[in-house]
Order: C-alpha cells, then structure tokens, then sequence
C-alpha cells in the first residue's frame, strides 16, 4: 500500500515526540548522575539548556555511590543470585520439558496442566504466606530463600517442551541406537541444538531477577544480603537530598539489564509473547 | 517417543514439579485459606470485619477501582496505537521499536525512583517544564488529588513499551493480502482497523487484557517506593494495604482475606472480559487464532 508523503512525514514527527517522552526521562536521568548536586538545584528552574545538560561533567556522584554508600555489595549479591537463577533454572526447566516433551508416562497430561496454570497465578497474590513459608523451612536472609521460588516456572517450561517437540525424532533414536545415555543425549545432542531456547530462558531468569522487587523486600532484609532494587529504595529513602547520587545509583543498576536486553531483544521479545499463544 | 525406565521421566519433572508445589500451588491455598481458617479452626470473623467494619478497606477498595478503571484502558488503547504505529513500513522503525520497549528492561523500581524525582513539587523537571509554558507549579506525588493519577502516567509509560510487545506479534500474524483486498474494495483505514484488524487479533487482545488487568489490580511497586500510600491515604490501593497488614500492623489474616478479595476482583474483571470478546462467528476465531 501506498502512503503519501504528508502522512509519511506526519508518522516521523508522531514517532519521533513518542521517543521524546520515553527516552527524556532516562537521558535526563543519566546527565543528572554526571554532576553535583547543587548543579542539579541551581539549574532546574528556569528552564535552560544547563537544566539537561551538565556545565561541567563529573564521575563523583558515582565514586560516593561505590565508596560511600557501599553499592558493590549488592551488586555482587544480585549477581551471584542472577547466575545460580539462570544456571538450575535453565537445568531444571529444560530437563523437566525433556520428559515432557519426548517422553510417555502416566499422569503426564494432568501434570502438564497443572503446570500451566501455575503460570497464571500472578507472583504478588502468594508472595505475602510464601514469606510464611520461607521462614518455616529457615530460608528467610539465604541464597537459597532468595532464588529457589524464581527457578522452575511454568512459563520457560513451556517454552522448552515448544521447542524440543520440534526436533527430529530421528536424530534422538539414532543417538540411542548408538547407545548414547540421557545424559549425553541431552548435553551433547539437545543442548546445542536449543541454544535460541536456552538464551531465552536464561535471559527471562536473569532480568526476572535483577528486576525484582517484592520477593528480595520479604525475603533478604539482612543488611550483608540486600540485592541491587532493595538497596535502591532504601537509598532514596533514607538521602532526602543526594540527588546525583540517587541518579548514578539508578544509572549503575539499569546497565546492566539494558546492556543485556538492547543486544538481545528478539530472544526476549520470543520469550515473553510465547505465552500469548495460548491466549 | 523415546523409551526409558517407567521411573526415568517422574525423576526428570521431580526437580520443577517439586518447587511449583512449594512456591507456587501451597502459597494459594495458604493465600485463600489463610483468611478463614485461623489457629485451625474454620471461621469468617476476618471477612466479616473486613466487609462491615473496615473502613480504610472500603477507602483502599474505592482507590484500586479508581485507579483501575482509568489504567487499564489506557495502558491497552496506548499499546495497541503504539503498536500500530511501528508496525508501519517505514525507514529505521526497528530504532523505535526498541526505544519504546526500553523501559521495560529497565526495573519498576527504577522507573518509579525516576518519575518519583521528575515529578517532585520541588526542584522537580517537569515543574520547570511546565513554568517555562506559563503554567504554575503542581503537587503531583504531594497533591492528595493528583499522586493517584501521576502513578497512572507513571506506570502507564513505564508498561505501554511492554504490552505493545504482544500487539506487535499479533499485528505480524495477520496475512496482510486481506488488507489489500479490502484496500480494492474501498475501505478505509478506519474500517479496516475495526473490521478486520481487531477481530483477528481477539486472541491478543484478549490474553493482553487478562494480563493487564492481574498486573494493576496487584500494583504495589509505586506505592511502595514513592507515596508509602499517600498523601493522606490517597494512593493506599489494596495490594500495599495487604503487604501493610502483613508486615507492618501483624495481621496476617486481613491480609490474606484482601488478597483473596483481589484474586477474586480479578476472576471477576477477566471473566467479564472473556465474555465481552468471546467468539460470536466460528470462521473469525479460526483467523484470530491463527494470528495470536
């Protein structure tokens, strides 16, 4: 279909005012981190070109974030959450999706969709008698209290078992026929042929938990534990006027989630629109 | 089928099922259970509190409405016409398509702290703004008539990228020769949207509309981080009034009770939702099914 240049050019400017709304906040955000606090206060009103950008750039509200307020630990905290999620989430859902998907045993419809609808339960419904439940199997202030409810979910199972359906049973019972064990079978044979699946899911469990909010708030209130978004909100709360620092802080903890999600959007866009095919 | 040891493929799904049964299918029943079974004994003391006595649930009730009613529409029209929008056949469209799902990858918390600070009555930017048009400072999150709808924008442009991600994959479904069919056919864009477009991506919107709905019923994160609820209460929406009731006043039941009363507010509205949207024409669900 044909477009005439009028509505072409009125389809940029429609596009290009949506960016301005989306990506101010954040360039503004991120300017904001690189000056002092009192820049920020002299130039914000009247409004002027200095009210966005910095007249002199400085790294030092980054260098009282690490130093001062002590932003390296939960950083690793969140990271070594992030990889054990990513690790025996993938292991445990794609292993699961194995059985599934290849194999016949009693019960296996029911459990299926048993499965399925646990994906609907929505996270902030159970999240307040799970903190029950974490303090009676002494999880409360671990690793494992922290990760162990994120790992196997309904979602990147199905994920997994839509994806190992496809391939060639051929392939699998030639394996066997050669006598290759489940083990190899899956991590010599399905495992690198699913590499799109598992990059997926693992990127699922790592923004799921770099970005999560509610469960780390119940579950990891011990100082030594706090992950990356506790430690944020605290921060705000507790600096009424550490303004740069409060923006160098949000700067550091969406870097890398961005950095992860700019490259590799159409495994996530994948990820997140399979479940919708079930409508 | 591959064919293995009867007990092989029970061990395999052992692991996940396992963690489902602990974390997510005990939690629920807790959850709903949790409200009328108290020290053991089955009763409905909790709920009849909640229902007659309970004033700032009733407020807390009034509060999630409000701000659902106008959020959920929202989020879904803003969506699907940004959807629309960068599915058309222009020259770097790929750039705003990630633009727009850019804060999605970016945590609530961040985009809350963010907007909580844009919009401080305070040394606030968008203040700035809005004096450097002529117009006078706002209260936003300070203003107890105004916090309620800045979460609204708030969430709204932090979720809009997010939920257009399905509408998306749903507009890429459609077999775009029925367009050219009808475009011969003499019908406008208009026509085309309503008559062709949203009836075969029923399955789409129906799926974004459940899944819009559970999320804002059970919004949490704004409160939270920015207003604590109010000023003066007027964003204490019932999900932050439950998680107060759990882990601020020590009253686990009541909470338990307001999430039920939530899960069952949510039931309820994507029910509704089924029903407005089922498949009045076979031939149309087969093509909506195809496109979702």
């Amino acid at each position: 279909m044909k477009r005439s240049k009028a509505s072409t050019v009125l389809l940029y400017a429609l596009l290009i005012i949506l960016t301005i709304i989306m990506v101010f906040p954040l360039v503004y955000s991120f300017f904001s981190s690189l000056r002092t606090n009192e820049e920020i206060f002299r130039y914000i009103s009247p409004l002027s070109v200095h009210t966005l950008i910095p007249v002199n750039f400085t790294v030092e509200a980054y260098v009282r974030v690490f130093r001062d307020y002590g932003f390296l630990q939960p950083i690793w905290n969140t990271l070594a959450v992030c990889i054990l999620s990513v690790f025996f989430g993938c292991l445990i859902n794609s292993v699961a999706a194995m059985a599934f998907a290849m194999m016949d045993f009693k019960g296996k419809k029911l459990i299926y969709s048993v499965i399925l609808i646990t994906f609907m339960i929505p996270f902030e419904s159970i999240s307040l008698p799970m903190y029950r439940i974490a303090y009676k199997l002494n999880l409360l202030n671990t690793f494992a209290g922290i990760v162990l409810p994120g790992l196997a979910s309904g979602m990147i199972l199905f994920l997994f078992v839509q994806f190992f359906k496809d391939i060639p049973k051929e392939i699998l019972e030639a394996a066997i026929v050669d006598g290759a064990s489940l083990r190899h079978l899956f991590f010599r044979i399905i495992f690198p042929m699913s590499g799109a699946v598992f990059v997926t899911s693992a990127l699922m469990q790592f923004m799921g938990q770099w970005n999560s909010y509610l469960w780390p708030l119940l579950v990891a209130q011990s100082k030594s534990l706090r992950l990356i978004q506790t430690r944020l909100t605290d921060f705000n709360a507790e600096e009424g006027t550490e303004w740069a620092a409060k923006y160098a802080a949000m700067v550091v903890s969406a870097i890398i989630p961005l950095g992860l999600f700019l490259p590799l959007q159409k495994y996530y866009v994948a990820g997140v629109t399979s479940g919708s095919i079930k409508g | 089928m591959l064919r293995v040891h009867k007990a092989v493929p029970y061990l395999m799904i052992s692991a996940a099922c396992l963690l489902l049964l602990v974390f997510r299918v005990i939690p629920l029943f807790y959850s709903l259970l949790g409200s009328v079974y108290i020290d053991g004994v089955f009763t409905l003391d909790t709920f009849e509190k909640l229902f007659f006595h309970d004033t700032i649930f009733w407020r807390s009730m009034w509060i999630t409405v409000k701000l659902n009613i106008v959020v959920i529409p929202l989020q879904i029209v803003v969506s699907l016409l940004l959807a629309l929008l960068v599915n058309q056949d222009l020259k770097g469209i790929g750039a705003f398509r990630t633009t727009f799902m850019t804060p999605f990858a970016i945590s609530g918390v961040v985009n809350c702290l963010i907007w909580g600070l844009l919009l401080a009555k305070n040394n606030g930017v968008i203040n700035s703004l809005l004096n450097a048009f002529g117009l006078p400072s706002q209260g936003f999150w300070s203003d107890k008539n105004q916090a309620l709808w800045c979460i609204v924008a708030e969430s709204t442009w932090a979720g809009s990228g997010y939920w257009m991600i399905f509408f998306l994959s749903g507009l890429k479904g459609i077999d775009t020769t029925i367009y050219e069919s009808a475009a011969l056919d003499g019908c406008g864009p208009i026509r085309r949207l309503w008559s062709i477009t949203l009836p075969l991506m029923r399955r789409t919107i129906l799926f974004v509309m459940v899944a819009n709905t559970t999320a804002n019923l059970l919004l949490f994160t704004p409160m939270k981080t920015i207003t604590n609820g109010g000023p003066m209460g007027s964003t204490n929406a019932l999900m932050y009034e439950a998680y107060k009731s759990s882990f601020q006043f020590n009253k686990p039941a009541r909470s338990s009770a307001i999430v039920s009363v939530l899960l069952v507010m949510i039931g309820l509205v994507c029910a509704l939702q089924f029903f407005l949207l089922r498949d009045k024409d076979e031939t149309k669900a087969k093509k909506g099914g195809a496109a979702a």
